[in-house]
């Protein structure tokens, strides 16, 4: 018993102590922090990079052996065979040039964005679409976030628009193909909505002829806007109806890719897996990814980030252990006699060095605890401490221009943060073994007679 | 085994001891032979050199002899606290010699109490807690719930005895060096240890209060039946004791005379 009370008297005593639990407190604190809001923005990654794609996606493989034009219902076929699969639907995918209406620049390398003018364009089927992908959840209501006063009329339409919506009045009766564009890129061009958009393509089975090569031109009218969050995507890509594509580029391709939604809880590496064993026992080529192994290089990089910053960060807090250490040295010189001391009494070496140890512990023990539960709140009110700092002392901590959230993300794992605790504590009484075996090794007579 | 018929037959070897003033009780403590040396850098010390003591259960013997004696080292070596490079001791029928440090250290907890010159109290500690860590060291905390309210009722009880009950709760630092003295007193007297090892106990106050301490200590001891040895320089203190033995030359030896 004497170990507990003594160690908690030896520890309660000395400011030292206390200085040492507020260092280990700050440190587990910024630890938990960080890795909460690390781990909110690889959840929001991951959510806005998961939104703009499916479960699965499908590659026909370039194949001599295989009429991809002619196989688009047989892979559509043993995708929809899999017993965990959802809903599959087909996109074709081309690259173009955009401009707006009217104007003559084409110019790729715009001063204001590298890739300004360049857009992947995506045919879909809309309807087809709804059950696969979330493209409908971003759906931004017509004008944009901030002109709410004007909703989309139907999501599962988005194509659909008034011809007397169009500005140019003489575009009205032309009949073009509607389009979807992304909320920066609208910005980036001052669009709205009814507006016509120029996209140039090289069409299905051009050749190089005179150095040069053959691009097919179609205007299209803006139905709505999209905004994912991911600006590259955004910005990036534009969605057209898959005939009106089909008919602008004199594809015969029925698909490009199959986007595939498995159903909630699947294994998407094994039905990944799966799909391509099928697809080779039906002699079908083709490559099949997960949504994660799409985007591996990017998620990659956030996680990477995330795992270096924590591993930054624990290497402050094994440093603010050992102050737990330096105090403990210190400690146990100032109580060589009260060793001698304690050796007289009876008590044993291992009761002496356990003395100290459970202050190591004490210390780490609190402190990490206290870290606990500073670093949860701030993680949980971070937004509202970044309010107050950034209205108090006028700074910008968090531009939201740069990400794709309006506020900073967090993600709480209270396990992760325990372990994070109860790691501290352990790795401080690990270095306090040190301290604490010399205390138990010495010798009490020595000790009794220390001046 | 705390009765003399539980020692070996080399235990009864003629010592050199003072008659008896009152009637002996068991041996309590057995010492034969030790001897101790110290190596100081090229040189090797010879502290003791063969001492040999018996105490009886509720005696007091006082040990006197000139500074650097071995006086301390004797008092340790009796307290389990150093180990003799030869000789024998037993303590309470147990021999000491072939104990781990872990069990010397529960003997040592259960069997003595220890008084130093110069206190040795816990700062942190009040007075009663002081007094009640002998109990503590000997409880794991399951075992202390149950204990602990007699623990520091005993421990009350003596500081109580000692004069000191108001000043239970005071720490080491707002008493006076009797008053410190008295707290180690019953520190050494709260685990109801069979051997008391008093090392210069007056050796720190001034005549009045170490007369008032002495009065304490012997009246205290012959009260709860411990069998209390002193060190001392104090030759009038000495002669309070039932015997006094001079340690001279590593030996123990019956002061001049004395017969």
């Amino acid at each position: 018993m004497f170990r507990l009370f003594l160690a908690s008297r030896y520890m309660l005593a000395r400011p030292v102590s206390y200085l040492a639990m507020c260092a280990i407190a700050v440190a587990v604190m910024a630890l938990i922090t960080v890795i909460s809001v690390m781990n909110g923005f690889l959840m929001e990654t991951r959510h806005i990079v998961r939104g703009t794609t499916a479960d699965i996606i499908v590659l026909p493989r370039q194949d001599p052996a295989v009429n991809v034009t002619a196989s688009r219902e047989a892979f559509e076929a043993i995708v929809a065979a899999h017993p965990e699969v959802a809903g599959v639907c087909a996109r074709l995918v081309r690259p173009a040039v955009v401009k707006v209406h009217g104007t003559t620049n084409t110019s790729l390398g715009d001063s204001i964005f590298s890739s300004l003018n360049q857009v992947l364009v995506l045919g879909i089927d809309p309807v087809a679409e709804g059950p696969v992908t979330d493209l409908t959840h971003y759906l931004e209501p017509v004008g944009g976030k901030d002109n709410r006063d004007i909703e989309v009329t139907d999501r599962s339409q988005p194509f659909l628009l008034d011809r007397r919506e169009i500005a140019d009045g003489s575009l009205r009766n032309a009949g073009l193909p509607h389009v979807l564009v992304g909320e920066p890129r609208m910005r980036t061009l001052n669009l709205s909505r009814g507006d016509a958009l120029e996209m140039v393509t090289v069409p299905e089975g051009s050749a190089l002829e005179n150095q040069s090569i053959r691009a097919t031109t179609q205007t299209f009218v803006i139905s709505g806007t999209f905004e994912t969050g991911k600006h590259d995507f955004d910005m990036g890509t534009v969605f057209v109806p898959r005939d009106d594509f089909r008919a602008w580029t004199g594809t015969k391709q029925q698909f490009s890719e199959l986007y595939v939604r498995c159903k909630d809880g699947a294994d998407l590496a094994r039905v990944r897996d799966e799909l391509k064993s099928a697809f080779n026992r039906a002699r079908l080529a083709a490559t099949v990814e997960t949504w994660m192994d799409r985007h591996s290089v990017y998620l990659g990089a956030v996680e990477n980030e995330r795992n270096i910053l924590g591993f930054v960060l624990a290497l402050f807090v094994l440093l603010t252990c050992t102050i737990t250490f330096s105090m403990l040295t210190m400690m146990v010189q100032e109580k060589v006699r009260d060793i001698g001391i304690l050796s007289a009494m009876g008590a044993g070496a291992g009761g002496i060095g356990a003395v100290f140890a459970l202050c190591g512990l004490y210390v780490a023990g609190l402190g990490g605890v206290l870290g606990l539960l500073l670093g949860e709140l701030l993680s949980s009110k971070i937004n509202v401490v970044k309010d107050w700092i950034e209205s108090t002392f006028d700074i910008q901590i968090f531009n939201r221009d740069v990400y794709a959230f309006t506020e900073i993300p967090t993600s709480i794992h209270h396990e992760l943060n325990v372990a994070i605790v109860v790691g501290t504590a352990c790795f401080s009484v690990f270095i306090c073994l040190l301290p604490a075996l010399r205390a138990a090794r010495m010798d009490p007579v020595e000790a009794l007679r220390h001046e | 085994m705390s009765d003399t018929d539980a020692l070996p037959a080399e235990a009864f070897a003629p010592l050199v001891e003072a008659p008896p003033r009152k009637p002996r009780g068991p041996v309590v403590l057995a010492a034969r032979d030790l001897t101790r040396r110290y190596r100081m850098g090229q040189e090797t010390i010879e502290v003791l050199r063969g001492a040999s003591l018996d105490l009886h259960a509720g005696e007091s013997v006082a040990i006197m002899g000139r500074s650097g004696a071995g006086k301390s080292t004797l008092l340790h070596l009796l307290g389990l606290l150093d180990r003799p490079d030869s000789g024998s001791l037993r303590i309470d029928g147990v021999e000491s010699a072939g104990l781990s440090r872990a069990a010397r250290a529960r003997l040592r907890n259960a069997s003595v109490g220890f008084v130093f010159q110069f206190y040795h109290l816990l700062p942190e500690l009040s007075a009663l807690e002081n007094a009640m860590l002998p109990r503590m060291i000997s409880h794991g905390p399951l075992e202390w719930f149950s204990e602990r309210r007699e623990a520091r009722e005993h421990a009350l009880a003596l500081l109580d005895e000692l004069g000191l009950a108001s000043r239970a709760r005071h720490r080491p630092a707002k008493l006076s060096g009797g008053e410190r003295q008295r707290v180690a007193i019953a520190r050494a007297l709260v685990g109801r240890p069979r051997l008391l090892l008093c090392d210069e106990p007056t050796g720190n106050l001034d005549e009045r209060t170490s007369a008032v301490i002495a009065d304490q200590l012997f009246a205290l001891s012959a009260r709860h039946g411990h069998t209390l040895v002193l060190v001392t320089h104090d030759a009038e203190l000495a002669g309070r004791a039932d015997r006094t033995l001079l340690l001279h030359e590593g030996r123990l030896d019956l002061p001049q005379g004395q017969s």
